[in-house]
């Protein structure tokens, strides 16, 4: 885990009212793999100060977020990563009205993530909402190594869903939407169980009530595939610390930033 | 530069390289891997606190931020203090900080057995006993907000342990010099100043409050004025080693509590939101000291004080 000021290389609204921030600052995803993330501060340095220091950063909003890496790239300048949310509060504000050439104090890269077992050959990813934000590189990756990927994109609007068009061609989208605005009307887990039989392992992100229906679905179906759910708590420090987004897993109390946020479906749900 | 401080000298000593440590609960056991400074150049760690069976802690959601700060309800999650013993220990013998290791009991009774748990135990340089946690439904709090009760569980610990006793003043009290005299008078060799105040957190949009529990502990810069004040009270009061604790984030706060009174300082919030916290603390009161010429910390301790609290009359 490496503790760095990143520069912001680009900002935009991407679609709807989801945004992407592109970071120019390797260190702080070294090594990582999709299902990773970093926490970053939401408060602005004292630009004129090199180097920036961490102790003088404004103290509010006082909490780092924490935020799974979504993509890379090559930059102009070398590798860069970046981050997709939505505004939901203070820190996402902030965030979406970054400039480039801003830094932002971050660090990273954390946690478990997606685990790709060598012999899956056919790959099911399902994203509800917002929670196709680490599953994009895992599709990028996916079908770089020639593996089969369909990727369930759900939402409640054709708003939410994310561009077919930026994504690899070769993968498979299936769009479910609640209101039918796009793609087919109704939840990403129907879709889920229609092609749990097809893959030989799933990755998910969404929200908790996206995993117990996908959990719930899928004993029903008596169809055995493994599962990875990405799971989102509320965070204190996001390096397994403060002990603020604990949850009830089968073998115990279990840290999502530290112990997750990856974890079998049946483990948890 | 001498950043040597001593917070025991009675019984067993307890001796610290330098005045700046973890606080309890903000950084677990001190063993997690890939933490962004080197554990072995702080003065002291304080473990997260441990009570004598297993806690699962709170339900969701335990945390959420407040104006520069956070409320917390974690519920004294911990593996219970045998698995601390078996499985930490041996690896806190190996290190060159001493490890604190805060201890919390439902009864006056339990605190007095977590202290025999503790006692001769390789890897443990002394307890820290929490009288102060709001987030325990029995114990914790409950104790630490009268003199005799205080008092009581004091006395539980030290007869049972001859490490140094450190105890976690709370400042959800009516006078906490009066809590501090009775602790000290019980035997305690230091006072840690202070634990989270009690606070609340309600959702506009949800009209419930904000952390599952109801009530929680703010921590956080936005308590440091009031820890700052509480630590020149107790100072005043009493003649114990103090560590201060509440908003610290940067050396210059470290100063201000050895201004006011304290020995040492604990690091806690501060490091959710800076991983290298701790650490930055300690770069930064070096560097107070090289500018500001101070050859020894013992310089600045309680200089606040228009008379240093150990010139004080008796009575006045």
């Amino acid at each position: 885990m490496k503790a760095t000021f990143a520069r912001v290389t680009e900002n935009e609204r991407l679609y709807g009212e989801t945004h992407i921030t592109w970071f120019a600052a390797p260190e702080a995803v070294r090594g990582a793999g999709p299902g990773q993330f970093v926490m970053l501060r939401c408060v602005e340095p004292a630009a004129e100060r090199e180097p920036l220091p961490a102790t003088e950063l404004p103290v509010d909003p006082l909490l780092p977020r924490a935020m799974s890496i979504h993509r890379m790239r090559q930059g102009a300048d070398g590798p860069e990563w970046s981050i997709l949310y939505d505004i939901v509060g203070r820190g996402t504000a902030w965030l979406a009205s970054r400039r480039p050439g801003d830094a932002v104090y971050c660090w990273g890269p954390l946690g478990h993530g997606y685990s790709l077992r060598r012999a899956s050959q056919q790959l099911l990813l399902v994203a509800g909402g917002i929670g196709v934000a680490p599953l994009v590189w895992l599709a990028d990756q996916a079908i770089e190594s020639e593996k089969s990927v369909t990727l369930v994109l759900g939402g409640r609007t054709a708003e939410q869903i994310f561009p077919a068009t930026l994504l690899p061609p070769e993968v498979e989208i299936v769009v479910t939407t609640e209101d039918g605005s796009l793609g087919r009307r109704g939840l990403a887990t129907e879709a889920f169980v229609e092609h749990l039989e097809w893959c030989d392992q799933a990755f998910a992100c969404g929200p908790n009530a996206m995993f117990e229906a996908m959990a719930k679905e899928q004993r029903r179906s008596r169809i055995r595939r493994p599962v990875q759910a990405l799971l989102e708590e509320g965070m204190g420090c996001g390096t397994g610390i403060c002990y603020g987004c604990a949850i009830q897993t089968r073998r115990g109390m279990r840290l999502v930033c530290k112990d997750g946020p990856r974890f079998d479906l049946r483990e948890v749900f | 530069m001498n950043l040597q401080v001593e917070l025991a000298s009675r019984k067993g000593s307890l001796i610290l390289a330098n005045p700046v440590m973890t606080a309890s609960g903000t950084f677990s056991f001190g063993l997690e891997e890939g933490h962004a400074f080197n554990v072995q150049e702080l003065g002291a760690i304080v473990t997260k606190t441990v009570t004598l069976r297993p806690r699962s802690g709170s339900p969701q959601p335990r945390t959420a931020e407040t104006p520069a700060g956070m409320l917390n309800a974690i519920g004294l999650q911990n593996p219970g203090v045998d698995a601390v013993v078996r499985k930490m220990a041996p690896r806190w013998s190996r290190w060159r900080t001493p490890v604190i290791v805060s201890i919390l009991g439902a009864t006056v009774e339990e605190y007095g057995e977590l202290a025999a748990r503790l006692e001769g135990v390789e890897g443990v340089a002394a307890v820290e006993v929490n009288i102060s946690s709001p987030n325990a439904r029995r114990g914790g709090m409950e104790f630490g907000q009268e003199p005799d009760t205080a008092a009581a569980v004091t006395q539980a610990v030290v007869r049972n342990i001859t490490l140094p006793v450190i105890v976690k003043l709370t400042p959800n009290v009516t006078d906490i010099a009066d809590v501090a005299r009775a602790v000290v008078e019980s035997g305690a060799d230091a006072l840690c100043v202070i634990n989270t105040l009690q606070a609340m957190a309600i959702d506009a949009r949800s009209r419930r409050p904000a952390i599952a529990s109801g009530f929680a502990g703010l921590s956080g810069p936005a308590i440091k004025p009031v820890a700052l004040r509480m630590v020149y009270q107790v100072a005043a009061a009493v003649d114990a080693p103090i560590i201060g604790c509440g908003g610290i984030a940067t050396g210059l706060d470290a100063v201000e509590f050895l201004l006011a009174g304290a020995t040492a300082v604990q690091v806690g919030t501060a490091t959710f939101a800076n991983p290298r916290a701790p650490l930055d603390v300690l770069d930064g009161l070096r560097r107070f000291l090289d500018e500001e010429g101070v050859a020894d910390i013992g310089e600045l301790i309680g200089a606040a004080h228009e008379r240093r609290p150990a010139e004080s009359p008796a009575t006045s």
